[in-house]
């Protein structure tokens, strides 16, 4: 017979082989353009972006898409952009006794990254602020835990329907496009219905580009005795009710998404990387940092910015004056201090010069150098109305094993208490169970092996039976409250205060309003319930020498930093009111656009990086509209 | 280090019971040698041999009887003032990977040969930690079960007692 | 239809589903050969060569799902009653074959086996992963020598001895069956139940390239994904037709040390075939559990804990067969917690590469067994 039809088959005799699109095994680095401080001088940009986190990544990508030439400056060092990199954060990870959420990221002096006392934030108080964000290519997505609830349409107007913080210059259903991108950039799962009973407003059909994530068996465990529990405030009844949060991490393509067209996670590609893409495969450590790359980090977005090759590169370069042309009150430059080595202040002094300037350096970041530049401050609202989600824990052991420490780290909670009358008196809050059992309260569970070994005296068959007791029964929740804006809180600086590379570390004045102090204080009463319901027993201590303790009506309590800061540019309707406008660009500078989280004027019950994100798609509309005259 | 030496043996025999894991699983977890040395260097040849060799005579007397053998456990080492603090350290070191600095009395009284804090020895044996099997999980940051596994039942229950 | 040679090939629903049996037989064929070298590595060392060998086994995977889907629509059983015997197919005692083996390459002058990661199994990967140019003329199945034979590509009611002479045409074989029974039953050949099949929702990874197959078309797209890869690698060039790296090439880095550059933009500034000018990596041979080859039960003392061991791996690896067999029976939505069980297979891969096998005078360490129980 003739082998006609077999001929582009048959010259093949390889055993077979589908080369994945995951597989970037030899892309080159030629996409991404890293520039030194020479080229940077030479250039004039369309668009210098400071900060290569979530925010920058989204301008970047936007912009350089349609054709314009950015520079991205980060302060961090380059690791990550490699497999080797990526792994060597992984290692260092392994090899920390302290497994802290930045505990991946090597301490870098030059551009510090806070975290509880390690000597970057000056605490001026009355209340701490902690908490932590990484200063590396990626920013704190690299860390994050990629919660990525919407905020409610209320969240928009809380001082008009509550007498509480201030009212958005926008509305909830202005940013509904963009939450899309969003959702659609970061790869959420989730389910839309459950959002919808949370009062979530969707487009018709609309459904996340991935399906949720399945609930722990804790969770499940939880729920059959919690779900439907009535509970009162404020004279109303509420019943606690469950959902599933949506998250940045891979699950499993929703089939109904955009028509069919089924979402398919990217890669982060760059030299000699291998990125998984691939499920959540439960490695049950989001923070610090996912081994599978099943969660979206910000450098996926650089991924894409860089393959335009119009996007120029600068890293361990900070970012530390912005200079002013006070004819027309424009930026004209952005000046930054090169270094070489993380662990010498030596650096070499480099600027940059563009159309459009955009601070994407995180809440705190923006503000500081902000200030540091002495810039008009017309509103006198920079680095004013600092806000984070501060959150309250509550531990207990359930009557039997529910095999805690398994999945992402949060797969449900109860959404009931996100909206409601009662925000007249109190804050909203949502509270998550913790799939990873007490460590954020207690340490667990290298403080329960500890505590066996050396106080309960266990070794042996009878050592693993007290852990599994100890461990697998655990359970946590987690109450996030919300924390609404005041002038008073805020980030500033003072020449006293200054890192080692010169540059001002952020002065927090901080203090928790009675407003969400009732609501830590509730939640403490919604656990106590809740934990009776489980016949769970209630291990909740909270120590009075601990630097976060506060009382309130008669009984003390303990909050943990949320990571999630907020306000210090916010948005507004006018110059007096506001930092930015409702396109994030400044009010006295026509030329500068502030993005991120800090740009918020209240938080809601929300993880901000989902918003933030969808305003970093806004921002870049208007930023095109700009550059397109 | 020579896997086939009787100090190895006694040492991998020692942490079975400490552990209550079998020798084929703490061979399995590839760090045998690592935690080998690492407990020889910092407290020195002469402790860890007498150690060993303590051990070595409560084995030879239980006869496998097992209960004989963990009261003279508790008696000879886990109380001693000399060799408690180094069993626990080793229990601690298999569960968690990770050597915690020696209590301050008795680094005053027996003094160590090497620099004695708390570390990791090595990143590889964060993953191997036996607290992970001991609970039916995963080590946060390694060795995933697959997607969706942790909605399934926990493998692991309290002995009926 | 008859070759050259004059042989019947498929005619008969009946016959191809006896091809598509081969076909997944031999897609799982390299899994154990590539994941016992990959679990040798010790783990945090060889970071270029775990992830090289790791990615190729995760596709294999895919392979076996894509022919899965493709029995699946044209009715193959995964069990079914015959002559008053149950018969099944990923756990038919046959299905794993006795390492070491000839892989269906074509090739007699190399066999594939358990072994560790080493320069001589990296040689042996190359080697299956390998491309030749066969002239058209080539004949479809050729007679070899008994001593030469090929378990999976055996011709069906042929002489043992008679076996296709390449992979390709194995599966070129497949597609042309398809095309003429199609031609002769029309879409009554595609007679499988849609919600037997795996599709994306149960299986990706990253790429999700599963192809639910529900007729002709997606029949051949799905065999055509299997074949493709290697398609665009012509003699002479490092890459293939999506412009990515052929995965003899792949291996050849780890041989050389050096990152091939692909330019996809232009493939043609791409480097030449033997001569990678990317970076470079130290490939640590030394990090490796030195495990005994080919590894059988009876290699290990009866009672001692490796052997126990042992024999729990081969139960599990057994199960996990099982599973999967199970979620292609109609039953997809198992298959995601039947891939759970291969996360675990792991772990106990590894627990054995790490213990010595007792009194092994060579002082060789014990190594997982993939036979059926």
């Amino acid at each position: 017979m003739s082998l006609c039809w077999a001929g582009n088959v048959a010259k093949l005799i390889h055993i077979k082989e589908k080369v994945l699109r995951t597989n970037q095994m030899s892309q080159s680095l030629t996409d991404l353009i890293t520039v030194d401080c020479q080229t940077v001088s030479e250039t004039t940009y369309d668009v210098v972006i400071v900060g290569a986190g979530v925010a920058g990544a989204i301008v970047a990508k936007e912009l350089s898409q349609q054709g314009k030439r950015v520079l991205i400056l980060e302060a961090g060092k380059d690791k990550d952009l490699t497999l080797a990199g990526f792994q060597s954060y992984i290692e260092t990870f392994y090899g920390s006794a302290d497994k802290n959420p930045n505990s991946p990221y090597p301490d870098n002096p030059n551009a510090k990254s806070p975290m509880d006392d390690n000597g970057y934030f000056v605490e001026k108080g009355p209340m701490v602020l902690g908490g932590s964000y990484t200063r590396v290519p990626g920013g704190t997505t690299m860390h994050w835990e990629g919660k990525t609830p919407r905020m409610l349409p209320d969240d928009f107007k809380l001082k008009t329907l509550y007498g509480q913080g201030l009212d958005w210059p926008i509305t909830y259903e202005d940013l509904m496009p963009y939450y899309r991108k969003a959702e659609y950039e970061i790869g959420v799962s989730g389910d839309t219905e459950e959002q919808k009973k949370l009062g979530v407003k969707f487009e018709d059909g609309y459904v996340f580009p991935m399906k949720k994530l399945p609930p722990s068996y804790l969770d499940q465990k939880v729920i059959e005795k919690v779900e439907g529990t009535e509970v009162e405030l404020y004279g109303k009844t509420f019943k606690l009710s469950f959902s599933t949060f949506p998250q940045g991490r891979n699950s499993v393509p929703n089939p109904d998404y955009d028509r069919g067209n089924v979402f398919v996670p990217n890669g982060v590609a760059s030299v000699s990387t291998v990125q998984y893409g691939e499920r959540c495969q439960g490695n049950a450590n989001c923070v610090p940092i996912c081994p599978a790359q099943a969660k979206y980090d910000a450098r996926r977005t650089l991924t894409k910015a860089f393959q335009t090759g119009r996007v120029h590169y600068l890293s361990q370069a900070v970012a530390s004056q912005i200079e002013i042309d006070p004819d027309n009150d424009r930026v004209s430059a952005i000046r930054f201090k090169r270094y070489e080595d993380p662990k010498s202040p030596q650096f070499k002094p480099g600027v940059a010069r563009g159309t459009l300037f955009v601070l994407a350096a995180n809440a705190v970041e923006n503000a500081r150098l902000m200030l540091a530049s002495d810039l008009p401050n017309t509103s006198g609202a920079i680095g004013r109305h600092l806000m984070d989600h501060p959150f309250t824990l509550a531990w207990a052991l359930m009557p039997e094993v529910t095999g805690t420490m398994r999945g992402p780290l949060v797969t449900s909670g109860i959404g009931t208490f996100r909206n409601g009358p009662f925000r007249h008196k109190q804050s909203a809050f949502a509270v998550d169970i913790h799939n990873d059992g007490w460590g954020w309260a207690t340490g667990s569970p290298k403080t329960e092996v500890e505590d066996a070994v050396d106080n309960k005296n266990k070794f042996g068959k009878e050592l693993r039976q007290t852990l599994v007791s100890r461990i697998s029964r655990q359970l946590l929740l987690a109450f996030m409250c919300e924390m609404p804006p005041d002038f008073n809180n805020r980030v500033t600086i003072d020449p006293h205060y200054k890192d080692q590379l010169g540059n001002h570390r952020p002065v927090i004045h901080y203090n928790l309003p009675d407003y969400s102090r009732r609501t830590l204080a509730y939640t403490r009463k919604l656990s106590r319930t809740i934990f009776q319901r489980l016949g769970a027993e209630d291990y909740t201590k909270y120590d009075r020498f601990d630097p976060a303790y506060f009382e309130f009506e008669g009984e003390g309590y303990v909050y943990k930093g949320g990571n999630h800061f907020s306000g210090t540019h916010i948005m507004g309707t006018a110059k007096e009111n506001s930092v930015v406008n409702r396109h994030l660009r400044s009010w006295d500078h026509e030329n500068l656009f502030v993005v991120g989280a800090g740009s918020m004027p209240t938080i809601g019950s929300s993880n901000t990086t989902l918003t933030l994100a969808a305003l970093s798609f806004m921002a870049a509309e208007e930023m095109l509209k700009d550059l397109q005259k | 280090m020579d896997i086939n030496s009787p100090e190895f043996k006694n040492f991998i025999k020692l942490s079975a019971v400490l552990t209550g894991y079998s020798q084929f699983h703490l061979q399995g977890t590839g760090q045998a040698a690592l935690y080998f040395d690492t407990v020889k260097k910092i407290i020195g040849q002469n402790i860890f041999g007498e150690l060993l060799e303590t051990f070595q005579e409560l084995d030879s007397k239980a006869q496998n009887d097992e209960s004989i053998l963990i009261d003279g456990l508790r008696s000879k080492i886990l109380s001693s003032e000399k060799f408690g603090p180094i069993a626990r350290n080793i229990i601690k070191l298999w569960y968690i990977s990770t050597w915690y600095q020696l209590p301050k009395e008795w680094r005053d009284t027996f003094g160590t040969e090497e620099k004695d804090e708390t570390f990791i020895p090595s990143p590889a044996a964060y993953p191997e930690g036996l607290l992970w099997p001991t609970i039916g999980v995963n080590p946060p940051g390694a060795k995933g079960q697959g997607y969706a596994t942790w909605s399934e039942s926990p493998s692991v229950s309290l002995a009926k007692s | 239809m008859t070759t050259d040679n004059g042989y019947n090939l498929i005619t008969t629903v009946e016959e191809l589903h006896y091809y598509l049996k081969q076909a997944m037989k031999l897609e799982h064929a390299t899994i154990p050969p590539y994941i016992t070298a990959l679990y040798s590595i010790q783990p945090g060392t060889n970071l270029e060569g775990f992830h090289i060998i790791r990615q190729v086994a995760v596709e294999e995977m895919l392979h076996l799902t894509l022919v899965a889907n493709v029995f699946n629509a044209v009715g193959g059983k995964f069990v079914e009653q015959k002559d008053g015997k149950v018969q099944t197919v990923l756990t038919a005692p046959d299905f794993i074959p006795p390492y070491p083996t000839y892989l269906p390459t074509g090739s007699v002058d190399f066999q594939v086996g358990l072994g560790k990661f080493s320069p001589a199994t990296i040689e042996t990967f190359i080697k299956i992963e390998r491309a030749e140019e066969v002239d058209e003329g080539k004949p479809l199945v050729v007679s070899r020598p008994v001593q030469e034979h090929c378990h999976f590509l055996t011709i069906h009611n042929g002489q043992p001895s008679d076996t296709f002479y390449s992979i390709g045409l194995f599966y070129a074989e497949i597609i042309r069956g398809l095309n003429a029974l199609y031609k002769e039953m029309g879409n009554a050949l595609f007679c499988g139940d849609p919600q037997r099949q795996i599709t994306p929702e149960y299986y990706y990874n990253g790429g999700g390239d599963i192809v639910p197959v529900t007729d002709l078309r997606s029949a051949i797209r799905a065999i055509r994904v299997i074949q493709e890869q290697g398609e665009g690698s012509r003699v002479g060039a490092i890459y293939d037709a999506e412009r990515e790296l052929g995965h003899y090439y792949r291996f050849e880095q780890l041989k050389q040390g050096r990152y091939y550059i692909v330019n996809r933009d232009d493939p043609e500034q791409s480097d030449r075939p033997h001569q990678p000018t990317g970076e470079s990596f130290t490939v640590d041979w030394d990090a490796v559990y030195p495990i005994k080859e080919n590894a059988k039960l009876s290699d290990y003392p009866v009672g001692t804990e490796v052997y126990e061991a042992a024999k729990d791996f081969q139960s599990a690896y057994s199960k996990f067969l099982k599973d999967i067999e199970y979620a292609f029976d109609g039953h997809p939505e198992e298959l995601i917690p039947a891939v759970g069980g291969m996360f675990r297979l792991k772990e106990q891969a590894s627990y054995l590469m790490r213990n010595p096998i007792p009194e092994n005078k060579d002082g060789l360490n014990a190594a997982p067994i993939f036979r059926l129980d």
